[in-house]
């Protein structure tokens, strides 16, 4: 209990830094962009300030991942999965994704600025960073209200609401994936197969695998070590032969769709695709099988 | 034939026992106690007996088969 307490005031002091970050981003922002739209030199200092800003978002990053650990916490130990954690795991996990997508739309308009291309990146930035401010704010409140440190229940000794949890950063991550892979048709001479396969997979990956890392520990902890329990068993039975088949069909489909493309962009997506695939349909028959009524 | 359960009214009777705390002394999942009550999950034979055991009763007094069409 002291560990989360303090681990609570640690994720408070960083949520008020990542408050008070937005603000200098704002601010750097507003006196740096129309330079870089029309292609000046910016000072040293300005040069500085940018830098600050990728500094910035690795403490924003350890902010939502403390954040989201003491929320699947509470999670463990709720009778019930809640639908405000709930949403708070999903916007926590977008938010975390979202720090990188800020600085790969920060490396782009330096490289651009530098290349003396324009950057429509800005339009995407602002929304990106706005929704990112947000939710530190939620959870900077919650902090605040010491809401996460509360325990509804004691004693859980074989968990079941963790396991829900990976489920939905499965449905999250899967999603994002699916969408990042279908963007290459339609970029496809933009694309870049370390940048927009390798890097993008691994990223998508990142909290998927946190959670499932959390999931590995919680069981560790659970004393005869069974990693599900019998409905648990049936229902990733049943999710898993769906998987099979839906996903059978859908590989066949982009194989089928690009019989004559094989050498195009399929040739650097098929992976991804077919990870993401597997992870939307397995977390989301999960969901499904062990909730329906 | 279907399997229906009087688990909720054991529950009741055992002190309003929760479903978690049912699902602590029985070792599954809080979910796995709610399907069983609701009948959306019939247990296995051990769980069934472990179920039956921490309520002091056997089996057939928690579990009965119902035909189909019967209330």
């Amino acid at each position: 209990m002291k560990r989360r307490k303090l681990l609570r005031i640690i994720t408070l002091i960083l949520g008020l830094a990542t408050m008070l970050f937005f603000v200098y981003v704002l601010i750097v922002f507003s006196r740096v962009r129309g330079k870089i739209e029309s292609f000046l030199p910016l000072t040293g200092g300005e040069e500085t300030m940018i830098l600050w800003v990728g500094f910035g978002l690795i403490m924003v990053l350890i902010f939502y991942l403390l954040s989201l650990y003491l929320v699947v916490r509470k999670i463990r130990h709720s009778e019930k999965m809640p639908f405000l954690l709930t949403a708070l795991v999903i916007f926590g996990v977008i938010a975390v994704l979202f720090v990188f997508a800020d600085i790969a739309l920060l490396s782009d308009i330096i490289n651009q600025y530098e290349a003396g291309l324009d950057q429509p990146e800005w339009s995407l930035l602002y929304p990106i960073l706005s929704g990112q401010f947000v939710i530190a704010v939620v959870f900077t409140l919650l902090h605040g209200a010491r809401f996460f440190i509360r325990n509804e229940l004691k004693e859980i000794r074989r968990d079941g609401n963790v396991f829900q949890i990976v489920q939905f950063v499965g449905v999250i991550c899967g999603g994002m994936g699916l969408t990042a892979g279908i963007l290459g048709f339609f970029y496809p001479n933009s694309w870049n197969q370390l940048v927009h396969t390798t890097i993008s997979t691994l990223i998508l990956l990142f909290p998927y695998f946190l959670t499932v890392l959390y999931w590995f520990l919680v069981k560790f902890k659970e004393g005869d070590r069974q990693f599900f329990d019998e409905k648990q068993q049936l229902d990733i039975g049943s999710s898993a032969f769906w998987t099979l088949i839906v996903s059978s069909v859908v590989m066949t489909g982009l194989y089928v769709g690009n019989y004559y493309t094989l050498e195009g962009v399929i040739r650097l997506t098929w992976l991804p695709f077919h990870l993401f695939t597997v992870m939307f349909l397995f977390s989301l028959g999960n969901i499904y099988f062990s909730r329906r009524v | 034939m279907r399997l229906e359960n009087r688990l909720r009214k054991y529950r009741f009777e055992h002190g309003e026992i929760t479903q978690q705390d049912l699902a602590n002394e029985v070792e599954v999942t809080r979910l796995t106690i709610h399907s069983i009550e609701t009948g959306k999950f019939n247990p296995s034979t051990l769980l069934a007996l472990k179920i039956a055991q921490y309520f002091e009763v056997t089996v057939e007094d928690i579990f009965y088969l119902v035909n189909e069409g019967e209330a």
